[in-house]
């Protein structure tokens, strides 16, 4: 199989990236493991906002469900249930159905295969009731099933909160919130209200989770002593990290950033790593909020775009400026640290590789470090 | 358990399949992954770990952690996870790690 | 925490398993995954290689950024070896995970 660019996930990043190269006249590929498109916004059913270019407030799946209708009705080669497991000697892209293997040879990758969430163990953690948040919201909204009836949320920060609110409201009792760190991560004001019945237990770990087959008693050891209580979900909240094999794969150098989510592949103000055939966008690219996954998605594909002649430089120039702009203004607002984060690992790779850096980074860059 | 009235999203599936875990049938809406078709049984223990025989059941329900392994329609390892639930499916619980290095994997 | 909690899900490892490899001169995942079998079961690490690389960091006072990440092997994902057998395309599937094959380690 052949095409101009691939895109690899499904997600928003990966159906950004793909329907503005299909918009430039590019044969684009994407591949997801899926059955569906949609990646993780087909659990998210909190809303979001700012959006590139609006304010309004969008719920999760239905902007999912949008980008999955554009792109259905774009001329992008859509392959699901196909996942990527390696690559060629010479670079083409191995992918499976589950059948049969076969290599895509493709001018532009553009990788986006988002984030996985942290495991935290404690004593018990591989017992049946014990699983991550994100499973837990998944079951709720994608499956619409019960994961259990009394929850024990591990870990304070806004997802473990946001999770907590949705079981909630789908009959699951929160018999308790359980954090390590001597307060709440989580500061978001409605979150923390929504929650205000629920005990919390600080400085405080999981000291046993145990069941005959599944889950059924957990011992919280808090400053105070140990509290036992009956409960048959332990979801564990433990952050987000961007997820790096494919890039490993085609050879991409890595970085450690900790506020990006820890290791993740270098990358320029084009979002292309240090393999020239790879670019990468979402949160693969650095665990940030819905506005910047779709921005990078499509700053990705314009540099793709540019590259192999689909649009001319100065437009992609153009196009870029606005939206880096964009991004530099909702990161900054939504998370300051992870924009400037973002600009040191950018600017590190520049100096690494001896780029320059082009007139449009430099100004929404400079913002970064002034304000 | 089944979810019938989610609070905020509209009712997704409308048919019933019949598949069966471990010789006992039952049933589970067509487009719900074989995970959840079980624990909308309320099953929830899927195998069993192979060197110390401890319960295993969704961990990451995203295909990564193999945690959701279960044997469907004599296929040994597959990750009820990410496999849609099919009519007459034979489903069962998995009881043994997959022996990626042994010789019917050719290694 | 219970020196038997474990870390690795997959191999059941647990945490005394990885803290006497780290006595023994391991430093990085790897050096713990060829004594222990950590990480080598069907998730590839996927799973506990942010767990091990934490009781490393703590264990050598090492920061979490100097700690080594697994050495990644392909497939990226479980695949039976049928389906990698079955490839379209015919002549050079074993570059797909050649790299193992060439090392020789597996
Ligand atoms: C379980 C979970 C829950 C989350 N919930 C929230 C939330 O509530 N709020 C929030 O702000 N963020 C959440 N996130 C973070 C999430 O990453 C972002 O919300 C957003 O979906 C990122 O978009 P993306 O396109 O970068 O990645 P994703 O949406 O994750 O999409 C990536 C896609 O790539 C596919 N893929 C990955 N590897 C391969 C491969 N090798 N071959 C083929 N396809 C592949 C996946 O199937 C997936 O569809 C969650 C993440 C996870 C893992
Ligand atoms: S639950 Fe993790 S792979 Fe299925
Ligand atoms: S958890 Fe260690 S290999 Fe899977």
């Amino acid at each position: 199989m052949e095409t101009d660019i691939l895109v690899i996930g499904g997600g928003p990043a990966g159906m950004s990236a793909a329907i503005t190269a299909d918009r430039a006249g590019a044969r684009v590929i994407l591949v997801d493991e899926s059955f569906s498109l949609g990646g993780q916004l087909r659990q998210q059913t909190q809303h979001f906002a700012p959006l590139p270019g609006s304010e309004e407030k969008v719920r999760g799946t239905a902007l999912g469900n949008d980008l999955i209708k554009k792109l259905e009705a774009s001329k992008v080669k859509i392959l699901k249930k196909h996942i990527m497991i390696g690559s060629y000697r010479n670079e083409n892209i191995g992918v499976t159905d589950g059948e049969k293997t076969f290599a895509i040879q493709s001018q532009k990758n553009i990788i986006a295969p988002g984030a996985a969430e942290k495991a935290k163990i404690f004593p018990g953690w591989t017992i049946p009731g014990v699983m991550t948040a994100g499973a837990a919201q998944i079951l709720i909204n994608r499956e619409r099933v019960l994961p259990g009836k009394n929850a024990v949320m591990l870990g304070s920060n806004d997802y473990s909160l946001e999770v907590a609110r949705q079981l909630k409201a789908c009959g699951v009792t929160i018999k308790a919130i359980v954090e390590d760190k001597e307060q709440m991560i989580s500061s978001d004001m409605e979150l923390l209200h929504d929650m205000k019945n629920v005990p919390v237990y600080l400085n405080s770990t999981i000291e046993s989770a145990t069941g005959k087959e599944e889950l059924n008693k957990v011992v919280v050891k808090t400053p105070a002593g140990l509290y036992e209580m009956e409960a048959d979900l332990i979801c564990i909240a433990n952050g987000f990290d961007p997820i790096i094999e494919p890039f490993e794969i085609m050879g991409c150098n890595l970085a450690y950033h900790k506020e990006l989510g820890g290791w993740l592949p270098e990358y320029n103000v084009y979002f292309q790593t240090s393999n020239p055939s790879c670019y990468i966008a979402g949160n693969a690219a650095g665990i940030t909020t819905i506005g910047p996954v779709l921005l990078t998605g499509e700053i990705a594909a314009i540099g793709a775009l540019e590259e192999l002649g689909f649009m001319e430089q100065e437009e992609a120039e153009a196009q870029r400026k606005e939206l880096w702009k964009e991004l530099a203004e909702i990161e900054k607002r939504e998370n300051e640290k992870t924009f400037r984060a973002r600009s040191e690992l950018i600017e590190g790779f520049h100096q690494k590789i001896g780029m320059a850096f082009p007139e449009e980074f430099n100004m929404v860059n400079g913002g970064a470090h002034n304000g | 358990m089944q979810i019938t009235e989610h609070p905020v999203l509209d009712k997704k599936f409308n048919e019933e399949v019949i598949f069966y875990f471990n010789n006992q049938s039952l049933k589970a809406k067509k487009g719900q992954t074989v995970a959840a078709a079980l624990m909308a049984n309320s099953i929830r223990k899927l195998g069993a770990s192979r060197k110390l025989n401890k319960a295993r059941g969704v961990f990451c329900a995203n295909g990564r952690c193999t945690s959701c392994f279960v044997t469907i329609n004599g296929l040994e390892h597959v990750l009820s996870c990410t496999t849609l639930v099919e009519e007459g499916m034979r489903v069962s619980s998995n009881e043994s790690d997959p022996d990626v290095r042994g010789e019917s994997n050719g290694n | 925490m219970d020196k038997s909690t474990i870390v690795c899900r997959c191999e059941e490892i647990n945490i005394d398993e990885i803290e006497t490899a780290i006595k023994n001169g391991a430093e990085t995942f790897d050096d713990i995954k060829r004594l222990t079998r950590c990480g080598m079961g069907p998730c590839q690490s996927k799973t506990c290689f942010y767990p091990v690389n934490e009781i490393i960091a703590e264990y050598t006072g090492m920061p979490l950024n100097e700690v080594s990440l697994p050495r990644l092997r392909m497939p990226l994902k479980m695949v039976r070896m049928s389906t990698l057998a079955q490839d379209s395309e015919g002549s050079n599937v074993v570059s797909v995970f050649g790299e193992s094959v060439e090392d020789g380690e597996s």
